[in-house]
């Protein structure tokens, strides 16, 4: 689970191209842009960011902010602090604090959250559950 | 759809109704609300409002306290101090933040057509409307007269 690190201590810190950056202020970011595709299980010390037609699938628990931009598909059970999605997610997802839903999103499953938002445009079909965390961590 | 669809019904913070209200036209509701309410037109629930009850509107606006399912047959609004517990089936939703909701979420354009088809069934059967404004009445225990309450 620790490939996506592994690939970011071999690349040089500011390949933005490569889609992974190391930050001076210690925040670790993976961007999966046009073309990119991640599979399998993630477990991840910072923020996670699918741009574009960028795909992933599997399950990624990671400590920081999980984005799903406008064209990008996501199938996965995501955990993340922030989450805010402007394209295409099917799974399970939990939001530490907040869920945004932006105009283009489209989400399929069910979720657990602190704060939840949504704006006119998204789609949603699944159940909400908002407010305790007691079995956040535990499944 | 009808010329009286004009009309507005307003519960005031002190006002109560325990029952089943159908109304063409708008509901604005600020105090306590139970059993089930249907209006052809808006259903605002503001701040001061309690509401323990099936909802079902065109567009439906939520900032006080609902607990029951909210159907929208053109969106729903929850705002950043509305509250739902209960089923929401709406084509489009928009929640601010600081809304809560829990229980199960079904939108999107397929709910768009079901209640599009609705229209265009009470459209062909105008006779109907007024008829049978609440065909699915299964909820027998919901039928109470409206009468003043005794303190």
């Amino acid at each position: 689970m620790d490939t996506q690190h592994a690939v970011a201590d071999t690349a040089p810190l500011e390949a933005h191209e490569d889609g992974v950056e190391s930050r001076r202020d210690g925040s670790n970011k993976i961007t999966l842009g046009p073309g990119d595709f991640l599979e399998g299980k993630l477990t991840y010390n910072g923020h996670v960011s699918v741009q574009g037609q960028g795909q992933a699938q599997g399950e990624f628990r990671i400590t920081g902010n999980f984005e799903v931009g406008n064209g990008a598909t996501v199938k996965a059970l995501i955990e993340g602090s922030n989450v805010t999605i402007k394209g295409d997610v099917e799974g399970m997802l939990t939001a530490r604090d907040k869920l945004t839903l932006g105009k283009s999103a489209k989400l399929n499953g069910d979720v657990t959250v602190k704060r939840l938002q949504i704006e006119d445009g998204a789609s949603f079909n699944g159940h909400v559950r908002m407010g305790s965390f007691e079995q956040s961590s535990g499944s | 759809m009808t010329e009286n669809e004009t009309s507005v019904v307003m519960l005031g913070p002190r006002d109560r109704l325990i029952g089943e209200l159908y109304i063409e036209g708008n509901l604005r509701v600020s105090g306590t609300l139970e059993g089930q309410i249907e209006a052809t037109g808006d259903v605002d629930v503001t701040e001061a409002a309690t509401v323990k009850a099936t909802v079902a509107g065109r567009e439906v606006n939520v900032s006080g306290q609902v607990n029951g399912a909210v159907t929208a047959s053109k969106k729903l609004v929850i705002g950043r101090s509305g509250s739902i517990v209960g089923d929401v089936r709406v084509p489009r939703l928009i929640m601010q933040d600081g809304a809560s909701l829990s229980g199960n979420v079904s939108m999107g354009p397929k709910v768009a057509a079901e209640f599009a088809q609705a229209a265009a069934a009470e459209a062909a059967a105008p006779v109907e409307v007024a008829a049978a404004p609440q065909s699915a009445t299964d909820g027998e225990t919901a039928q109470e007269k409206p009468k003043p309450k005794k303190r």
